[in-house]
């Protein structure tokens, strides 16, 4: 039964069979979440239901925003989607170590995405089923240069849909950083991370999109014997964001750093929503969250974390606090422990709080302006969650972001 | 001379509860004043009323700085108008380095007089200048505002930001608790070489011994929410022999 939300308009879409026919067959049968479903009970999409759009199949528009210079800061190769169009233009110079070639022509991939995605996520479904030039990266070696890749579009009538798998053979290593900054009307990016045994992946994701944007992410992570992945995300735009992720140890011995900060103030809704499924034994994750609201926004923290009857030695951590500066303001936190093994390490916990008073008597005594004063205390709650990227080339994209938030909240 | 501070009539509540019930005091330009009085008899209460701290309400009366009422202002406009409390318990700030803190704080001063902000580097320098003087090590000059630091350290560190943010008008609450004999002598020395013919101070404290080092032009007993005594220096000798037992606490 499809619920009542905003069904774009697929007439132009007709996967031919695989897959993606099987994908949009289960979207048209499910469409998206209904009021009852308990997984997007704090994230109500009804904000969507008077958006009338439809996915973008040609490659046009302009790019606008700070994640190219951003990108030139740190020598980055450059991939770009355009209301959720793969550009071509980045296959180009490729770095060594790094193939990259079409997703939709590869059932074989397209298939281990589907697996990877998020089950239940209408995104899953949906923008498999929908993407116009999806990639498929291969890496196989150390790659040096980072990757960034960079969702931009000003078409507010599109629905986008970019799809990519990136698959880490043995040993192999990439930094890579998503910037979303688009102003589309939905963006759906489907994002599959296939981490190969004694791989590593360092990921930082920028959530930018303008205000808006619905913004409604489907990642799926699979890490195989000994891989480790450290990935961060920083959500402070769009109007409705929901960054989902789901990650599964499926080889003994890996290791998932999995952080987020989101910020939200007007009527924003930030969402973080993951899963990690310890499927076998010996693997570590841990999950820092830390979120910012302001005015009416709206934060949520859903974090599941399933350990699996033989999948003992598990050591799976999650922390999340979210600071409120305002009294509409609004945080609900859901962290959930699933352990069916006996010999494990897990802890959850979630606080939500205010800016201690005492602390801001304490600065505004020195003379220090009270906003300055608010901006010194969030950047406070916010910067040892930062500090846990090992990467600095990484971590260093992040705070400009950050202040840009915080340098908007003065005087608001 | 001049009056810098003027607290005239001055009553003020917790909450509901009425904790300064008729407090006069003047404070002259270059004039150290010293307040001792019981656990409880409301001198953190008259400092925190002074900076201006929330839920401190002043229900009566007026304080005057430089002729100026104070209670409009805000802690942060007090403070740029000269106004400095060093806390009788510094506040831990987790994640907000001491640098920064310290930079904030002093630049904030600057713009406010319409000067430049200071660089980076010449700050490390003054700082670091000023932070010697008081035994403070570089060490706790790059940790996070009194994270970490003993109940000694914190004061010193009180005393640096006094150093850097030169006020007109210091309230020292109790800067002499839990310093050892050597700190207490560094701090004061510290504390004298910012008396100032421009400057006036408000020693609070329970002991003689600090105004041996920091020497008063007056002593006040602070009792039940009101001076019930002032007196030159050798009152603190006589507080320190009979206690407070003949101070008249009655209203
Ligand atoms: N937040 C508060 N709520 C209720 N009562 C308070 C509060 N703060 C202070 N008081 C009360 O006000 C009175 C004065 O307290 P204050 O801290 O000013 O005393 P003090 O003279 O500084 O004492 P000490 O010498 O122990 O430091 C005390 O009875 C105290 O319990
Ligand atoms: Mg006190």
């Amino acid at each position: 039964m499809p619920g009542s939300m905003m069904l774009p308009d697929l007439s132009a879409v007709t996967p031919e069979g695989g897959v993606r026919a099987a994908a949009l067959a289960r979207w048209q049968e499910q469409g998206w979440p209904g009021h009852r479903a308990e997984a997007w009970r704090y994230t109500r999409l009804d904000r969507l239901d008077d958006l009338d759009l439809a996915p973008v199949t040609g490659l046009a528009g302009t790019a606008s925003g700070p994640a190219d210079d951003a990108a030139r800061g740190i020598g980055a190769h450059v991939l770009r989607f355009v209301n959720g169009v793969f550009d071509p233009a980045g296959l180009s110079d490729l770095p060594e170590g790094m193939t990259i070639v079409d997703l939709g022509s590869d059932e074989a991939a397209l298939s281990r995405l589907a697996d990877l995605a998020p089950a239940g996520h209408p995104v899953s479904d949906l923008s498999l089923a929908v993407m116009s030039g999806g990639i498929l990266i291969d890496i196989t070696g150390a790659v040096d240069a980072p990757l960034m890749v960079i969702f931009e579009g000003d078409d507010s009538k599109a629905s986008a849909h970019p799809a990519m798998l990136v698959r880490l053979a043995e040993g192999a290593s990439l930094q890579l950083a998503e910037w979303h900054q688009s102003s589309v009307g939905l963006a759906a990016p489907l994002i599959g991370y296939d981490i190969g045994a004694g791989a590593r992946l360092e990921q930082v994701k920028v959530q930018a999109e303008g205000a808006e944007v619905a913004h409604l992410a489907a990642t799926g992570v699979a890490l195989s014997d000994g891989a480790s992945v450290a990935g961060f995300s920083l959500s402070t735009g769009a109007a409705l964001a929901r960054l989902e992720t789901h990650v599964t140890m499926q080889g003994e011995g890996a290791d998932c750093q999995l952080s987020a900060i989101y910020m939200g103030r007007g009527t924003q809704h930030q969402d973080i929503t993951t899963y990690m499924d310890h499927a076998v034994a010996n693997c570590t994750s841990n999950q820092i969250i830390r979120g910012v609201l302001d005015d009416s926004a709206r934060g949520v923290y859903q974090g599941r974390v399933h350990v699996a009857p033989d999948a003992q030695k598990t050591d799976g951590q999650q922390m999340s606090r979210a600071l409120l500066l305002s009294r509409k303001a609004e945080a609900d936190a859901k962290p959930e422990l699933e352990i069916y093994a006996d010999d494990v390490v897990c802890a959850h916990g979630a606080t939500v709080g205010e800016l201690d008073a005492t602390q801001m008597f304490y600065l505004t005594s020195r003379g220090i302006p009270e906003t300055i004063a608010r901006a010194m205390l969030i950047e406070a709650f916010l910067i040892d969650t930062i500090e846990t990227i090992e990467n600095a080339t990484l971590a260093g994209l992040l705070r400009p972001v950050a202040e840009a938030w915080l340098a908007g909240s003065e005087g608001a | 001379m001049t009056a810098l501070l003027e607290i005239r009539d001055l009553h003020a509540s917790v909450g509901d509860k009425p904790i300064l019930k008729g407090i006069n005091l003047t404070i002259n330009t270059g004039e150290v004043h010293a307040i001792m009085g019981p656990n409880g008899s409301g001198k953190s209460t008259m400092s925190y009323v002074l900076a201006g701290r929330d839920g401190y309400k002043v229900t009566g009366g007026d304080i005057l700085m430089k002729g100026e009422s104070l209670l409009e202002m805000e802690p942060d406009e007090r403070a740029r108008a000269g106004m400095f409390l060093a806390f009788q318990y510094p506040v831990e700030l987790p994640g907000v380095g001491g640098m920064s803190f310290l930079r904030a704080a002093v630049n904030a001063r600057r713009v406010e007089a319409g000067e430049e902000e200071i660089d980076q580097l010449g700050f490390v320098k003054i700082v670091r200048e000023k932070a010697k003087l008081l035994g403070i090590s570089d060490d706790m000059l790059k940790r996070a505002v009194n994270v970490g630091f003993s109940g000694g350290e914190k004061k010193r560190y009180e005393i640096l930001q006094m150093a850097l943010l030169e006020p007109s008008m210091a309230v020292l609450d109790e800067t002499d608790s839990g310093l050892d004999v050597d700190a207490l002598r560094i701090v004061s020395e510290g504390v004298n070489l910012l008396r100032d013919p421009g400057r006036a101070m408000l020693v609070i404290t329970h002991y003689q011994r600090l105004l041996n080092h920091i020497v008063p032009d007056q002593v006040h007993i602070l009792a039940g929410g009101k001076i019930r005594k002032s007196g030159g220096k050798e009152l603190a000798l006589e507080v320190e022999e009979s206690g407070y037992a003949g101070i008249d606490d009655a209203a």
